[in-house]
């Protein structure tokens, strides 16, 4: 790549086409994990519903050669493990972080064992939008060549927020989740509600693990979720459990993911672990910010135990 | 109990009591994740009778194989340890993974300035370091809790994956040994510091450490002010302040003893098995302590039991590769099964606790 | 539809081996507010319960205006036009009371277009004799706005037999009127018959036209308000003739020594604004303070404060030493304390009783040696108390959550107040109990006061207050506002202080 006529602006705009891509699942996951815990539950097990959905996507994508195909089947394997994460989650006394935690396990577990066959072959990627055919400087348009899911995924947000505040689900969703004792007087069927945020919340997720597979980094294997499931959770707490905030939040910590490998393409490569440690390391601060003011979980749902 | 005026006695003899039903409930937990994963390896045409009989003998089945059972068990009580206690507080911490790497690096290096000197006292400083900085990282998540209110969970797997990007930076930055070409590592220990193998079991010390502490542990938390107070803690923050226990300083302390747990399993697997720190250290023991503390219900003498149970599942997983072609997701897979069903069981055993009222 | 009559007739009801209601009968006059009475636990709940639909009673009929109905769930009360107000609200609190009120209607709405929704909600709500701000959010609305708010929710979705449990527990005794009130008018112009849930006779006297009451499940008492006078009230109630009020023991003066001294207490709530300004009192040795006032204006925050479970900055300083409630500074100060819902709030549930009788000295000899645990005392220390409070338990080993209320609170006690106790802070001690454990905790509060222990004593029932303590102070938006004398206070005053008001 030649990098010398454009100098400097080759890693900003490394950054942003990063910051696109990596943001593509976060986008997806985050507002699934937003649907759940506005009916009141809290989804540790995202982790493993990524991985199934990576895997699911790519199996289909390859078997049918749709690579959308792929992404409603890994939406699908991510709405069935939600179905699992909400039904164990409704048997009384049972502690749902550690369901969750026991869901990552075996989702990855299955995820890595249904996946073995599927490591050497190559799956039909999902198509990207060239929004930077308008340019001739390469870097711009590797920046500006947008995968179709991103689009998808905006959509969904402002969709998520019309479904919140301008339907009548939307208001029931939100009553459950935020005072039972007025859903139950309401005669709104809590339980199911949570199981259905739930699922809804696994499409999602299962969703945005397909784009890890059939997009990028674009090839299924072991290593390709790591952490974004609880990155997620962090993430609606720091959008403040708003649709539209999350898609902001998403491309944040987007970038903080696309800086180690921009870094490398303009050729830094020391602290190589300590960058791509970014993402992290910005949830962590995030985390510290957002509990830290004096009235932290005012937009929370009331009955979502995250306080002690 | 005598009779004491006050004391209704109980009319009717309830079926089982708690202490029964306390063992009972897991064990028909694993049962039935068993027939799950039995159903699961016969879809893939498997006879489950098969699979079980090489884990049975691939972790138990001759005098190697408990050799490699006990040297997998060995850390696997230690970050059942590292779950097991702070969850006796009323947390719960998952970050095993990144104190555990960082432990090993700390043992790693700690010896390399000193040449030819007394093995045990290297020893002993390898798992001092190990704990400390082990303790350092846990102790982290603990303080984010109680200062500023940050999930001990969600903080300690982010700790965890950043302790693991702070260990690749140093093992292939500046602690790397440059005569290590296709695997950055640091420089070798001494061969004279590793711990020795214990006589007549064939694994090295580090087994010896872990049930000591396990031991330690279960003292502790039974039969000391100590432990009932940490006990208080993890019933009730609220509770415990009122009764003018410093429940910062309870809680921070468990994890920090947890995170030592952790970094000394990473010390000994530097220590005993590999000699040096480098990626080989990164095995998933994260998961597998939470696992091994909610299978054992946070009590340090039944994890030693669990850890012995998953090591050998652990042990099997090669002979299941190599004479079935299962990969090593297979256990995985399984001890999934046994986790969630551990938790519905769990919670039934309340349940059924809660509804003797009166 | 004019105001239903209903009629309930041999209501049973059975929860594994407990006979929740045992052969109830009851009937609701049209247009007329019809009082259930009764202690925790008598049935009460239970059978108003069955009334919208939640329960299906074993056994019973139910006839609105002579006709039998089967009530399923609570849609089938909700086409009866049978609706209830909680004792803890039911609105959403992150939503506005239009959104309350829309959510809530029978069906809810696919889209929802707010603007058009806004101003249908507008016009429908002007005709209804109470009026609640519709853009506010629930959350930000004071308590007796919100049953203000509760109300109008029932009205719009056309009741016609109003359920009201406890309504006025959370009010001040001017709000508490006017909501009754305008409950009362309601039913005299026949728009709605009314059933309301209280345990308090001077309610159930001014704005009940008949009263049933329950014990144990059944129903023991039925008739007009008017024929029966408190002592039978009351005997019903409880089952065996009042021996007038329980003569507490004879009060001595208190003394001169000072146990107790706040000043300039601030403490901030969990939003982190003020719940506590400037606050400043003290409480002599053998003398009880109480503090009235309705709950919210900052009593929960102080109480934490005094326990060291909240920071706070000012002073506190018990028998002159600075106080931070550390575990050496209650055991040396001798500072205890009895919270409401013991269970929750003084107790860890999960521990058994034994193990909870020793929560204070559970570090110190004889139940420990060195860093040794000796459980053999903490029984032989568990088995003492048991027998001198009568706790009531399956076992000294049973897990706490398995003792009814009155025992836990026993337990509690027991624990506490045989500590060398110099300052004892109460905080709604006797909430949620039977009658006998309320006395028992009178009893005990009142020996310990005439030991010489200094009582602080918050309460949000005035009556229990007043029998109580020697001072009053009122509490209301984080600030003392009032004090007076027990003897000769007048509950008026008092109240008109509860509510804010600067001048009496």
């Amino acid at each position: 790549m030649d990098g010398t006529s454009i100098g400097w602006l080759a890693l900003p705009l490394a950054i942003l086409g990063g910051a696109i891509r990596v943001s593509t699942p976060f986008i997806f996951v985050s507002i699934g994990e937003l649907i759940t815990e506005k009916s009141g539950r809290i989804n540790l097990g995202l982790e493993g519903t990524l991985m199934l959905g990576a895997m699911a996507g790519y199996a289909i994508s390859y078997l049918s050669g749709s690579p959308w195909l792929g992404v409603l089947s890994a939406g699908l394997a991510g709405m069935a493990f939600g179905l699992l994460h909400g039904l164990l989650c409704s048997v009384k006394r049972v502690n749902d972080t550690a369901i969750g935690i026991s869901l990552i396990v075996l989702g990855t577990g299955l995820a890595f064992f249904l996946g073995k066959p599927l490591i050497e072959p190559k799956a039909p990627p999902l198509p990207s939008i060239g929004l930077g055919f308008w340019s001739t400087v390469p870097q711009v348009r590797a920046a500006l060549d947008v995968n179709a899911l991103f689009f998808v995924g905006i959509a969904l947000a402002f969709a998520v927020y019309l479904f919140l505040n301008r339907t009548g689900w939307g208001l029931m969703l939100r009553t459950v989740g935020d005072s039972e004792d007025a859903a139950r007087a309401l005669g709104f069927p809590v339980l199911r509600v949570r199981i259905i945020a739930t699922m809804a919340g696994g499409f999602l997720a299962g969703i945005g693990g397909s784009f890890l597979s059939l997009s990028y980094p674009g090839s299924w294997s072991e290593g390709l979720s790591s952490g974004q499931g609880i990155m997620a959770v962090a993430l609606v707490i720091f959008a403040r459990w708003r649709s539209v905030n999350a898609l902001s939040a998403s491309l944040l910590f987007g970038g903080a993911g696309a800086l180690g490998p921009a870094l490398q393409g303009i050729g830094v490569t020391g602290y190589y672990y300590l960058f791509n440690a970014a993402p992290y390391i910005l949830t962590l601060a995030i985390m510290v910010a957002s509990t830290s003011r004096a009235a932290p979980f005012a937009d929370a749902p009331g009955e979502l135990k995250l306080h002690r | 109990m005598s009779s004491i005026s006050g004391i209704e006695p109980v009319p009717s003899k309830p079926l089982v009591t708690a202490a029964q039903l306390s063992v009972a409930l897991p064990v028909l937990a694993v049962l039935l994740a068993s027939a799950i994963f039995a159903a699961f390896v016969a879809l893939y045409g498997q006879n489950p009778a098969t699979v079980f009989g090489l884990i049975v003998q691939g972790g138990f089945g001759s005098s190697f194989a408990w050799q490699d059972t006990l040297s997998r068990a060995a850390p696997l009580v230690l970050v059942g340890l590292a779950a097991a206690i702070p969850a006796q507080a009323g947390l719960v911490i998952i970050g095993g993974e990144g104190a555990l790497v960082l432990g090993g690096l700390a043992g790693a290096v700690v010896t390399l300035p000193f040449a030819g000197a007394h093995a045990l006292p290297m020893q002993l400083l390898m798992l001092l370091a190990g704990a400390l900085i082990g303790g350092l990282w846990f102790g982290l998540a603990g303080v984010l809790r109680q200062y500023r209110g940050v999930n001990e969970t969600i903080s300690s797997l982010l700790l965890s994956y950043i302790g693991i990007a702070v260990f690749h930076h140093l093992t292939e930055g500046m602690l790397r040994d440059p005569a290590s070409l296709d695997k950055p590592s640091t420089h070798p220990i001494d061969p004279s510091y590793m711990l020795p193998t214990l006589p007549g079991v064939g694994v090295h010390a580090g087994l010896a450490v872990s049930l000591l502490l396990a031991i330690a542990a279960h003292v502790v938390l039974r039969y000391t002010r100590w432990g009932f107070a940490l006990r208080v803690v993890g019933g009730s923050a609220r509770v415990a302040r009122m009764m003018g226990l410093a429940v910062n300083r309870w809680i921070i302390g468990a994890s920090v003893v947890a995170g030592g747990m952790a970094g000394i399993a990473g010390a000994i697997e530097v220590a005993a098995v590999q000699g040096t720190a480098n990626s080989s250290l990164i095995v998933g023991y994260g998961y597998s302590g939470i696992l091994v503390a909610f299978l054992a219900r946070h009590q340090p003498l039944a994890i030693v039991a669990v850890a012995l149970l998953i090591g050998g599942m652990q042990a099997s997983a090669s002979l299941l590769q190599r004479r079935l072609g299962l990969p090593d997701a297979t256990m995985l897979v399984f001890q999934g099964l046994i986790f969630v069903c551990v938790l519905v069981a769990d919670a039934i055993a309340q349940q059924l606790r809660e509804t003797t009222r009166r | 539809m004019t105001a239903p009559q209903v009629e309930l007739r041999n209501m049973t009801k059975r929860f594994g081996a407990n006979l929740a209601l045992n052969n109830v009968s009851l009937l609701i006059r049209s247009g007329t507010v019809h009082a259930l009475l009764g202690e925790n636990g008598a049935g009460k709940s239970t059978l108003v319960k069955c009334l919208v639909g939640f329960y299906h009673p074993d056994e019973g009929h139910i006839q609105v205006d002579a006709r039998e109905h089967r009530l399923n769930s609570p849609k089938d009360a909700d086409a009866l036009g049978i609706g209830m107000v909680y004792q803890h609200f039911t609105l959403v609190p992150s939503m506005t009371v239009a959104q309350n009120l829309v959510v809530s209607g029978a069906r809810l709405p696919a889209y929802i277009n707010w603007q058009s929704e806004l101003r249908r909600l507008a016009e429908v709500t002007k005709k209804l004799p109470f009026h609640v701000p519709l853009d506010v959010r629930v959350s930000q609305l004071s308590a007796g706005e919100k049953q203000k708010a509760e109300i109008v929710k029932q009205l719009y979705l056309g009741r016609k037999l109003l359920i009201l449990d406890e309504p006025t527990s959370v009010l001040t005794p001017a709000e508490a009127d006017e909501v009754l009130g305008h409950v009362r008018s309601l039913t005299r112009t026949g728009v709605l018959s009314a059933i309301l849930i209280s345990h308090k006779f001077h309610e159930v006297r001014r704005f009940a036209d008949d009263v049933t009451v329950l014990r144990r499940g059944a129903s023991v008492r039925t008739g007009a308000v008017a024929d029966l006078t408190d002592d039978a009230l009351a005997e019903a109630m409880i089952g065996e003739p009042v021996s007038k009020i329980v003569q507490h023991a004879p009060k001595s003066p208190p003394r001169s020594d000072i146990i107790l001294s706040i000043s300039d207490l601030r403490v901030n709530g969990d939003n982190g604004l003020p719940a506590v300004k400037d606050l400043s009192l003290e409480v002599r040795a053998g003398e009880i303070v109480g503090i009235a006032g309705v709950s919210g204006n900052g009593q929960l925050e102080l109480v934490e404060a005094l326990m060291g479970q909240r920071d706070r900055s000012g002073t506190m300083t018990v028998s002159g030493s600075p106080f931070n409630g550390t575990r050496r500074e209650i055991a040396r100060l001798g500072v205890y304390g009895l919270p409401q819902e013991p269970l929750k709030n003084a107790c860890i549930d999960r521990m058994s009783l034994a193990e909870n009788l020793a929560l204070r000295n559970f570090d110190r000899v004889p139940l420990c040696r060195g860093i040794a645990m000796n459980y053999g005392a903490l029984a032989q220390q568990a088995e003492r108390l048991v027998a001198q409070f009568r706790v009531k338990a399956p076992s000294l080993t049973a897990s706490m959550s398995t003792l009814s209320g009155g025992n836990v609170q026993r337990a509690v006690l027991a624990r506490e107040l045989t500590q060398d106790v110099r300052l004892l802070v109460a905080s709604n001690p006797t909430f949620g109990l039977d009658f006998v454990a309320c006395e028992e905790t009178y009893r005990r509060i009142l020996e310990a006061r005439n030991r010489g222990t200094a009582v602080l004593l918050i309460s949000e029932d005035l009556d229990e207050l007043l029998g109580l303590v020697d001072r009053v102070l009122v509490m209301s938006a984080g600030r003392i506002v009032h004090e007076v004398s027990a003897e000769g206070a007048d509950k008026r005053v008092i109240g008109k202080y509860m509510a804010g008001m600067k001048a009496a």
